[in-house]
């Protein structure tokens, strides 16, 4: 009785609570942008010379490695829980330590997710060398997920685990949905790699939507984004790892090759169903409906026509890749600068354009500029090329892929969607 | 603890830290709020006090309270922060504890359910799934293809305009239209002593040419005026020799377009130009321009009266269309130059034309279409029988000198450096006069008779648009972003720098010792013309475009709002009068006959005592 009465309390505070939620991470925002004000130099000589800006010094080489460190160490910790200790609980505290250190201590950065940008930078441009610590953080979490599954998302990477932590009412989407909504992380990653292969931007973590509440500091898109993607993470599970993230890409291909993955019984599955609904990222398999998957002739034309129309996705993906490269290009800012020159000479004399006044006052030509922008986009035609047909090989394999049918017999978990957090054992009857 | 209690628990601090967040988060709404309305330095007091110390500059009591509002105006600034920093970790801490909470209650809530029956058709979904990827994958190429149609490629385009440029710049070199003139004496002439005396140009006569009508002048003698003359007159952009110091006397000081105080006439300019008046005698002149049409005008100085206007077209390789232009520069911003025998223009698309002083047509040409991306704007200046003109280009760099009578190329000097937009001046070295250039990165001396490169120092950086100036052996030039520099000629070496106010468009005047800087920020610095130490600086109005003149030995300023301003030449600021155009101004005034000619965006203005 007296529990019913409190949910009813509950349920009454339901609401107000949302909105304090919201309220609260609004008002992150605006402490940013109060810290964001400057405050102008005196008008007049006060006899205090101002100090020359220096480039802040670089993180201690020593606290880089102590990240890298800690970094393997929690990642070997998600992979124990996670494969032999079964235990939800300790990927849990290990997630809340993930948040609390690469989250808040290191603001964020440095991110595994982000490192994809530094590998394509180094790739492509001679003059950018890449840390070792940059390529550790990028090569430990693919190799372990080799291994062990995405234990990495479980318990390593901060931005999962506040999406984690504050997972409400998980909602179940549907199929099609999922897997309409999971071409999007392929689509990031083609053009994070061609805008940094480019040294256009390095958009991942210029569009991170955590980062503004790790650092307490953000613009306010950043942080309205940030607060969507909780708001929406409280009912669609970890949205941004299953809908955006690049680097999950990379990370489920290696987790369908994983040798050891976590499963959902340590034994052999009884067919309890007691664990079907307990994945809010709609991550577990079930097991093969035979009536349906006995209908082989639809199967096999369908297979036939999807494999002969790969070629050709690619192919038109390229085509518009390259043919879009003029527009995608004016996100570099050397093709922009020079675009905005070219087509509004006017803009010379605005003042509060920074970008065209440091331009100006650098000396450079704008015959060099409209040069250095030449070549810029000449890269981006090449790009396009290869980044649409990438894209067109997605699609062309998502097709493939609803066609095939593979035998399961039991409830197991997807190993390419897992993020092996957990929360299936703890449903599962089974226990030795 | 029992379950219930735990529930209880987890529930009552999920309750407390709510309310605790919205606490902070309404005090950090308030602290901001408060931030963003009372800006420290914008308070009344401070602005008052600013507004009296520009008053007493000297006044060390004053500068003392100042300092000390200024320092509480901080100190509450940053206490403001430090507010919104710890507000900001307690909101954090305060959300955390919630969100815990919460976790903890609706853990605590949850309990194993029947599982679902599944509902999802298998087939039906992948059939649904198939479906949708297809849409999207179509969707992004349409978008793939739609963003190259919406898209343009300016940069190709650049090419194109650039090699364009680039052929008809070789194509039309050294093509005139017309070149039958009478006989050219030699045009070393002696100076003319009388300042009033009248330059005659001769007889004309009109012939055909095969494409156009055009009069041509069959002068028999020519005589081109001496120092003493230009001096009366203002044969150039900022006067005699483009330095910027008119020798008349009794000009105005006050005056008002609104009221029409000391306006003798005003009278509208058929089209536009941001060229400035030059004056010879009782005729000024302008041009103006728009994409169809270029002209070329004649005023009475004495009634306002257009005496002729001059169409300019039929001129073999102009090109069919103009150049693009910013709208700031427009199409006829080179101002003129006259030597009183003839005037002399030149526009965006690379004509030049010269008129006799009654409107007939001498000789015409193009020198090839500029490759400029504000537009051409560097303004003519002659000495003797030729006419200088800085033409500087994207792709190339020259000062070329066109004799003044046929408009045949005397000579032309390839220059290093980058484009300019600043006007040649004239600067008499040694007895001598010498042709002198600011760009990137140096400013330069040349032989007005030769061309040859005397002297060279690198001291300026940037898109200079300031022209030099000369005075007491030095020239000075400037230019924002780089420096303000005192070079000696003979030396061929700087005497001083600085870098504390340096102009954008307006150009440097020196006379008296003393130099004049005028920031398109609104600061007028005067500085030590040989030392370079700073007398005086007065930051007032919008900015300046309008370069600073001397005449009457006053210095004569307008802003872009239209106001003008004239001060003393002294060490210390000392405002002599004030004027109003009341409206905007970016061209420089002319003097001649104790009057003030202006041009304004809308009209031209005659200023003087009634």
């Amino acid at each position: 009785m007296k529990c019913k009465l409190m949910l009813d309390r509950y349920l009454q505070m339901k609401n107000w609570i949302k909105i304090t939620l919201v309220f609260a991470f609004l008002m992150f925002n605006l402490a940013g942008m109060a810290q964001k004000q400057r405050f102008p130099k005196p008008e007049f000589g006060t006899g205090y010379s101002q100090p020359t800006p220096v480039t802040p010094e670089p993180r201690a080489l020593a606290l880089e490695y102590t990240d890298v460190v800690v970094l393997l160490i929690v990642l070997s910790l998600a992979s124990w829980f996670a494969i032999r200790k079964r235990s939800r609980k300790g990927l849990l505290w290990l997630s809340v330590f993930t948040l609390l250190y690469f989250g808040f201590y290191r603001n964020g950065c440095i991110c595994s997710i982000g490192s994809i940008q530094n590998v394509s930078l180094t790739l492509f441009d001679p003059g950018y060398a890449i840390s070792i610590t940059t390529l550790l953080f990028f090569l430990l979490p693919l190799i372990f997920t080799l291994y062990f599954g995405r234990t990495f998302c479980a318990g390593a990477c901060p931005l999962g685990a506040m999406q984690d932590l504050l997972i409400i009412k998980p909602l179940s989407l549907p199929e099609w949905l999922r897997k309409t909504l999971g071409v999007i992380p392929y689509l990031y990653l083609t053009f994070a790699i061609l805008f940094a292969a480019t040294g256009t931007d390095f958009i991942i973590c210029r569009y991170d939507p955590f980062v503004g509440i790790f650092r307490m500091d953000a613009e306010f898109h950043m942080v309205v984004l940030g607060i969507a993607f909780i708001l929406m993470g409280m009912f669609v599970a970890r949205p941004y790892c299953r809908f955006l993230c690049p680097y999950g890409v990379l990370l489920n291909w290696m987790s369908r090759f994983s040798k050891y993955h976590l499963s959902i019984t340590p034994a052999a599955c009884i067919q309890c169903k007691l664990c079907s609904d307990s994945c809010p990222f709609d991550a577990i398999d079930y097991p093969t409906d035979e009536k349906q998957s006995k209908n082989t002739k639809w199967g096999v034309n369908r297979f036939l026509v999807y494999a002969l129309l790969i070629p050709l996705w690619i192919f038109i993906g390229g085509f518009a890749g390259s043919k879009a490269h003029t527009w995608i290009s004016k996100a570099n800012p050397t093709v922009y600068l020079a675009e905005l020159l070219l087509s509004k000479p006017e803009v010379r004399n605005d003042q509060k354009n920074l970008d065209v006044q440091a331009f100006l006052s650098s000396g450079k030509s704008l015959e060099t500029l409209v040069k250095e922008a030449t070549v810029i986009r000449q890269k981006f035609y090449s790009g396009g090329w290869i980044a649409g047909g990438f894209i067109g090989l997605v699609i062309g394999m998502t097709l493939l892929g609803q066609v095939v049918y593979r035998k399961k017999n039991d409830y197991q978990p997807h190993k390419g969607n897992c993020f092996s957090c957990g929360r299936c054992m703890n449903f599962c009857p089974v226990k030795k | 603890m029992e379950p219930e209690n735990k529930l209880k628990f987890s529930l009552n601090i999920a309750l407390v830290s709510g309310i605790f967040c919205i606490t902070v988060a309404l005090l950090l709404l308030l602290n901001f709020m408060q931030m963003s309305k009372n800006k420290p330095l914008e308070s009344k007091a401070l602005t008052s006090l600013v507004k009296r110390l520009s008053q007493e500059p000297n006044s060390d009591e004053l500068k003392q309270e100042i300092r000390n509002f200024d320092l509480l105006a901080r100190k509450a600034y940053f206490n403001s922060q430090w507010q919104v920093k710890t507000g900001g970790y307690l909101l954090l801490f305060g959300a955390i504890v919630f969100a815990l909470s919460l976790r903890v209650f609706i853990g605590l809530k949850s309990k194993i359910e029947e599982p679902d029956v599944k509902d999802e058709n298998d087939l039906t979904s992948r059939i649904m799934t198939q479906r949708w990827v297809m849409i999207t994958g179509s969707v992004m190429i349409v978008l793939g293809l739609v963003a190259s149609f919406a898209s343009v490629d300016h940069l190709q385009k650049y090419d194109v305009n650039e090699s364009l440029a680039e052929t008809k710049s070789i194509d039309n070199q050294d093509k005139v239209e017309v070149i039958k003139v009478g006989e050219i004496p030699n045009a070393t002439q002696p100076a003319i002593a009388d300042s009033t005396k009248k330059l005659v140009a001769g007889n004309t006569a009109k012939v055909d040419t095969s494409k156009v009508k055009a009069t041509l002048v069959a002068a028999t003698k020519i005589t081109f005026p001496g120092s003493n003359a230009i001096k009366v007159n203002a044969s150039s952009f900022r006067g005699p020799f483009g330095n910027g110091v008119f020798f008349q006397k009794g000009t105005p000081v006050e005056w008002d377009a609104a009221s029409g105080k000391n306006v003798i006439w005003k009278t509208s300019v058929p089209k536009k130009g941001f060229n400035s008046p030059v004056i010879w005698g009782n005729k000024l002149f302008l041009s103006g321009a728009d994409q169809q049409s270029r002209e070329v005008y004649c005023f009475d100085c004495n009634s306002g009266k257009v005496l002729w206007k001059q169409p300019v077209d039929n001129i073999t390789g102009s090109p069919a269309t103009m150049p693009k232009v910013t709208e700031d520069t427009g199409f006829a911003a080179s101002s003129l130059t006259t030597d009183g025998n003839k005037v002399y223009a030149i526009f965006a698309n690379g004509d030049i034309i010269c008129f006799d002083m009654d409107g007939n047509r001498v000789w015409a040409r193009n020198l090839g279409l500029p490759d400029n991306h504000y537009g051409h704007a560097s303004s003519l200046v002659m000495w003797k029988d030729k006419v200088y003109i800085q033409y500087d280009t994207n792709k190339s760099r020259k000062l070329i000198a066109l004799n003044a009578s046929t408009g045949e190329t005397v000579w032309e000097t390839a220059r290093k450096g980058k484009i300019s937009w600043a006007s040649p001046i004239l600067a008499d070295i040694n007895g001598k006069f010498q042709v002198v250039l600011s760009t990137d990165p140096m400013v330069a001396g040349y032989d007005a008779e030769s061309g040859k490169e005397l002297w060279s120092v690198d001291c300026l950086s940037g898109e200079v648009g300031p022209s030099p100036a000369s005075g007491g052996g030095l020239i000075f030039a400037a230019n924002e972003y780089a420096k303000l520099v005192a070079i000696d000629p003979s030396k061929n070496s700087k005497v001083w720098e600085s870098d504390e106010f340096l102009p954008e468009v307006a150009s440097p005047v020196t006379a008296n010792g003393l130099l004049f800087i005028a920031t398109s920020y609104g600061v007028l610095a005067c500085y030590d013309a040989k030392s370079g130490v700073k007398y005086w600086s007065k930051e007032e109005g919008p900015g300046y475009y309008s370069s600073p003149v001397i005449a009457d030995n006053k210095l004569y300023t307008f802003d872009t709002s239209g106001k003008m301003r004239v001060y003393d030449m002294a060490k210390e600021a000392k405002l002599l009068g004030e004027g109003n155009a009341a409206e905007k101004v970016t061209t420089t005034p002319a003097f001649a006959n104790a009057r003030m000619y202006l041009r304004t965006s809308n009209f031209l203005y005659c200023v003087g005592k009634k």
